[in-house]
């Protein structure tokens, strides 16, 4: 490992969140503050006949009701217009909001909630996956074409978004393969389940309005309340007290606008705090239900000569990132291996039930999952060693993507041997014990991000960053970089983020990009201060400028003991002339060239831009009588171009594969017929245990990105829940000789499977 | 809004609280997450039982144990004397919940939530369990076959209070309670079996077994208990005592799991706790928690 800076970094926020001093969203009150609840459709599908508010407005201690009349009406979404911020006229899920009520006591609203009369017209849900595609399939957006979307977008009645990779002749490649092998795998939807409920406080003054949100994305956010109701976005000011967590699904516009409109109706400050309940069945993030069909033809070496694929994912009701996230799918239903003839298609279809968006590497875990498992059956019928099988089809420097996009230095391949070399690959187990491998990629996110940076009058310094702070460290990361670019110590900053008065605009906690596009903002900022220091510095030295350096909290002539100058000193001269200010934003690496002409639904992501490359290998125990199985063992290799805070990265490492192993064995949304979440709380819902989470063995493959962020780094915060539910489902067939192709491969379908087959592959 | 709460040091004044119609809380482990899934409404008026010093603790008797009803699942499960002779205890209070959930929640409280899922409840129900109740009225003694009526139900009227559990000495015996676990902490029982078996030279004298989360209540399975007896206690005999008491199980379908697959892993799991009690009343180390210790076994 190169490039390490900072061993041991302190988080800042570390004291505050373990000690409980530090202030989460649902800890505020403002003075005259009223409690907020919504009331939901609780049906899937339905027409709404009548809204009477009446009843509720007379409970005592109720301030306010509104509902879409009380609204602009304005449909939204990142690249489909189709939703509003309460149901008008139709509900489509269960979870959409119908009114909002500000109260005196949260009791108080709950009870008004409960008293407004809506009279529903029941109509036909859609929610299974493959109804939603047929033709005579009821349509869940009857007035689809009006709506206003992107226009690369590929749309068509449920059919809210088609991408598609074409390269070279997939049937010609078929024909000529040795062996073509075809198999369909199905999973569920999942939640992010961060383990703060969000909370929103609204408070206006004049014209003006500040939030204080649990979001991930304060200015995705601040856009979206001007956008919805339609006012200037200098009018909003939106602030993250300490976030718990989000992965995911406290990106994009949550419930910002709503508690806005009832703070302004009500004319007093509104809370609203989500129910653990709430959490699970209102927000419209959770990760989207798939269908994938994979089909391969190699030669008799394992070379693989193509791929066919077709996925259908759910993007629920309304469209949020989904649209998008169908065209990563689908290049994510490639891989990072050499295929020269490509045929893939991704659906992504509406249906009755919660919106799906990013949750923590969207469509990436599921997809990986699908694939490496088609992969093994491969590599089987070949009579392969799986590892061998990979070896003979990964991607290496200079080859050509599913778009043939064109690789850099990479390190797909180290990843791979060091995972099997790490978990022991070959080496005997006991009876109902075995290792599985899963290799995969994801893009990094190249994107605009500011920040400032000053040196106060005694020499300290402070970051005000429009980053976003949710959990990972990244944000606590950055005076890593800016003490790098000072000669000064990380401990030496003090960061203001997550305010979007204060910071300049940054993407949020989303897209594994904080250190990316923000590190090279506060390196940029960092940059400008340096050359003021230098140029104070020469003056104070009668020095030339470009003998100095700024080395251990000094200004001093390279080499040289005695003709230095303390920042501190350069500090309190500024402080009474030109000041030390920094500010940055940098210029995001250019994306890769990409030959697209053949494919559709062309969105953004047909382009990795500084691509990450892993292996996971997993060690599990079958319990064969009962189908539990258990993880013993975790080996991750990760190429992310170079690590900067090890702690920070190897961090997010073990909270990927825990998630990850979640993902593969016990989360899972289950459904009710008509599309209702039957499990939406945490006895049913089934994160794994500190307890469940095994010794995990982090590795760091180095390969500087020329298009990555800063020192050639990419993004690290997505990739490592990816290939672990892929490496356990290979882990369990070779374990127990039976494949499980539902996700999540819980005991019940395990034993099924199980139980089912005889050892078929 | 408006509810009264008290905090007691003594019984008595519990007892008239009780009386008064205020809901007992010990750890409200399952009150409190009840109330906050929505399954009812928190109690007007309540009354905490955690301040009442003889309520809680452990007493070695004459003739075996008496177990205060505010005894945590964490007292229970490193308590020596239980560990040895009433290990089935032991393993079901060491796997209730997390690590926080068996420091707070109490064996009364598990007893009187009667849930067909409850750990301890097999267990106590093999050892022959008398539970003692009382009113401002005075006391009686309920065996805990009579304390369950129905999930959610017992026999114990409003305004009484489970103060006790009384255990009396089997000698000789090995136990085990084995719960099917999808994960190694908070779990909740969706297949558990208690076995309690006793050994005249290799030969099964005695046997009893229970099963859990598989029947309306905990309940007893004589069919399996009576097949078990005079055998070896062998593999092919724990085998068959599985298979009979899967076939008097009467499970359901739910978000858990299904019936068929519930019905299966009776089997499976009557099976290892057989396996575990025979194991340890020949004197051999089966490390509590049996379900973990048997995860894996054929």
């Amino acid at each position: 490992m190169t490039a390490t800076l900072a061993p041991t970094l302190i988080r800042q926020d570390g004291r505050d969140k373990v000690t409980g001093s530090g202030r989460y969203a649902a800890d505020l009150t403002v003075t005259g503050m009223l409690h907020g609840a919504f009331r939901v459709a609780e049906v899937p599908h339905a027409r709404i006949r009548r809204l009477d508010t009446t009843a509720a407005r007379a409970l005592p201690g109720v301030y306010a009701i509104i509902t879409a009349a009380d609204v602009p009406e304005v449909r939204y979404g990142a690249f489909l217009k189709d939703r509003t911020i309460f149901a008008r006229d139709v509900v489509r899920w269960e979870g959409e909001l119908i009114a909002a009520v500000a109260a005196a006591t949260p009791e108080i609203a709950a009870q008004a909630a409960a008293l407004i009369e809506v009279d529903l017209e029941p109509l036909l849900a859609v929610t299974d996956l493959e109804t939603a595609t047929r033709p005579d399939a009821p349509l869940v957006h009857a007035e689809w074409a009006t709506y206003e979307a992107d226009e690369n977008l590929v749309r068509d009645g449920n059919l809210a978004s088609r991408s598609t990779i074409v390269k070279g002749d997939a049937d010609g490649g078929m024909a000529d393969a040795y062996i073509v092998v075809k198999d369909r795998y199905v999973a569920d939807g999942s939640h992010a389940v961060p383990i703060e409920p969000r909370a929103i406080l609204a408070e206006w003054q004049g014209d003006h309005v500040t939030i204080w949100s649990s979001t991930q994305v304060p200015f995705a956010a601040r856009s979206g309340v001007a956008e919805t109701l339609g006012m200037p976005q200098n009018q909003v000011r939106v602030i993250v007290p300490h976030l718990g967590g989000g992965f995911g699904a406290k990106c994009e516009l949550g419930f910002e606008p709503q508690v806005a409109a009832l703070a302004q109706t009500a004319g007093r400050p509104v809370k609203v705090v989500f129910s653990r309940r709430e959490e699970f069945l209102l927000p419209d993030h959770r990760r989207e239900r798939m269908i994938l069909e994979l089909e391969t033809g190699v030669r008799r070496d394992g070379t693989i000569v193509a791929r066919r694929a077709h996925l259908i994912i759910d993007n629920g009701a309304y469209s949020m990132d989904e649209p998008f996230l169908g065209q990563m799918a689908a290049m994510f239903a490639v891989g990072p291996y050499r295929i020269p003839n490509v045929d893939v298609s991704a659906d992504v279809v509406y249906t009755n039930t919660q919106p799906s968006g990013s949750v923590r590497a969207p469509t990436g875990p599921t997809t990986c999952w699908a694939l490496e498992q088609h992969h093994d059956v491969v590599a089987e019928r070949l009579g392969l060693d799986p590892v061998e099988f990979r070896r003979r089809n990964l991607v290496h420097e200079g080859d050509t993507g599913p778009t043939g996009q064109v690789f850099e230095r990479i390190g797909a391949l180290e990843t791979l041997e060091h995972a099997a070399a790490a978990i022991g690959w070959g080496r005997p187990l006991p009876d109902g014990e075995a290792i599985g491998i899963a290799t995969g990629w994801w893009p990094s996110f190249p994107g605009a991000s500011g920040a400032n940076v000053t040196i106060n009058a005694d020499g300290s310094g402070t970051i005000v960053t429009g980053a976003q702070e949710c959990g990972t460290g990244a944000v606590m990361a950055l005076p890593i970089l800016a003490a790098e670019v000072l000669g000064m110590r990380p401990d030496e900053f003090r960061i203001l983020y997550q305010d979007t008065d204060a910071g300049p605009y940054d993407g949020g906690a989303s897209g594994s990009q904080t250190t990316f596009n923000n590190g090279r903002a506060v390196i940029a900022a960092a940059t400008e201060v340096r050359e003021q220091l230098l140029d104070l510095a020469a003056d104070l030295l009668e020095a030339n400028r470009a003998d100095l350096e700024l080395i251990d909290g000094m200004a001093r002539v390279k080499g040289s003991q005695t003709s230095s100058v303390s920042i501190a000193d350069l500090a309190s001269q500024a402080a009474g002339a030109g000041l030390l200010l920094g500010r940055g934003s940098g210029e995001p690496p250019p994306t890769p060239a990409v030959e697209t002409a053949n494919c559709v639904g062309r969105l953004g992501a047909e382009s990795f831009a500084a691509p990450t490359f892993f292996t996971h290998a997993a060690h599990v125990k079958v319990d064969r009588d009962t189908g539990v199985v258990r993880v013993l063992e975790i080996a991750a290799s990760h190429e992310s171009g170079v690590v900067i805070n090890p702690i920070g990265a190897t961090g997010q490492i073990y909270g990927g594969v825990a998630m990850g192993i979640g993902q593969a064995l016990s989360e899972g949304v289950l459904l009710s017929e008509d599309g209702r979440q039957r499990n939406p709380y945490l006895l049913d819902y089934k994160l794994q245990t500190v307890a469940d989470v095994p010794p995990i063995h982090v590795d760091f493959v180095d390969a500087p990105s020329p298009t990555g962020g800063p020192k050639g780094l990419k993004g690290i915060a997505e990739p490592p829940c990816v290939p672990t539910p892929g490496a356990i489902a290979n882990a369990i067939v070779r374990a127990a000789g039976s494949r499980v192709r539902e996700l999540p491969m819980t005991p019940e379908r395990v034993w099924r499977a199980l139980a089912s087959t005889n050892g078929e592959n | 809004m408006g509810g009264r709460f008290t905090s007691p040091t003594a019984l008595a004044d519990a007892l008239a609280a009780t009386a008064a119609g205020h809901r007992p809380v010990a750890g409200g482990t399952d009150l409190v997450v009840g109330t906050r899934q929505g399954k009812w409404s928190l109690p007007e008026d309540l009354v905490a039982l955690d301040r009442i010093e003889e309520l809680r603790g452990i007493e070695e008797t004459s003739g075996g144990l008496r177990i205060g009803a505010t005894t945590s699942h964490a007292d229970l499960a490193g308590h020596p004397a239980i560990r040895k002779r009433w290990t089935a205890i032991a393993d079901a209070a060491s796997i209730v919940g997390s690590p926080a959930t068996r420091h707070i929640g109490t064996l009364g409280g598990n007893l009187a939530n009667a849930s067909p899922a409850a750990e301890t409840s097999g267990p106590l129900l093999c050892f022959d369990a008398q539970v003692e109740v009382r009113s401002t009225a005075g006391s009686r003694r309920i065996a805990l076959a009579d304390l369950f009526n129905g999930p959610g139900r017992t026999t114990v009227r409003s305004d009484e209070l489970i103060v006790a559990v009384e255990l009396s000495e089997l000698a000789g015996v090995g136990s085990s309670y084995v719960r099917l676990e999808f994960r190694r902490q908070m779990e909740i029982a969706v297949v558990g079996a208690t076995a309690v078996v006793s050994l005249d030279g290799a030969i099964v004298i005695d046997a009893r077994i229970a099963i859990t989360a598989l029947a309306p209540t905990v309940r007893r399975v004589a069919v399996a208990e009576f097949a078990l007896v005079g055998t070896d206690g062998g593999p092919d005999a724990a085998a068959e005592a599985g298979r009979l008491a899967a076939e008097a199980a009467t499970p359901i379908s739910d978000v858990r799991a299904s019936l068929e697959y519930r019905r299966a892993m009776a089997a499976v799991v009557v099976r290892r706790a057989v396996t575990g009690a025979i194991a340890r009343a020949r004197g051999e180390t089966i490390p509590i928690p049996a379900s973990a210790s048997l995860f894996g076994a054929r």
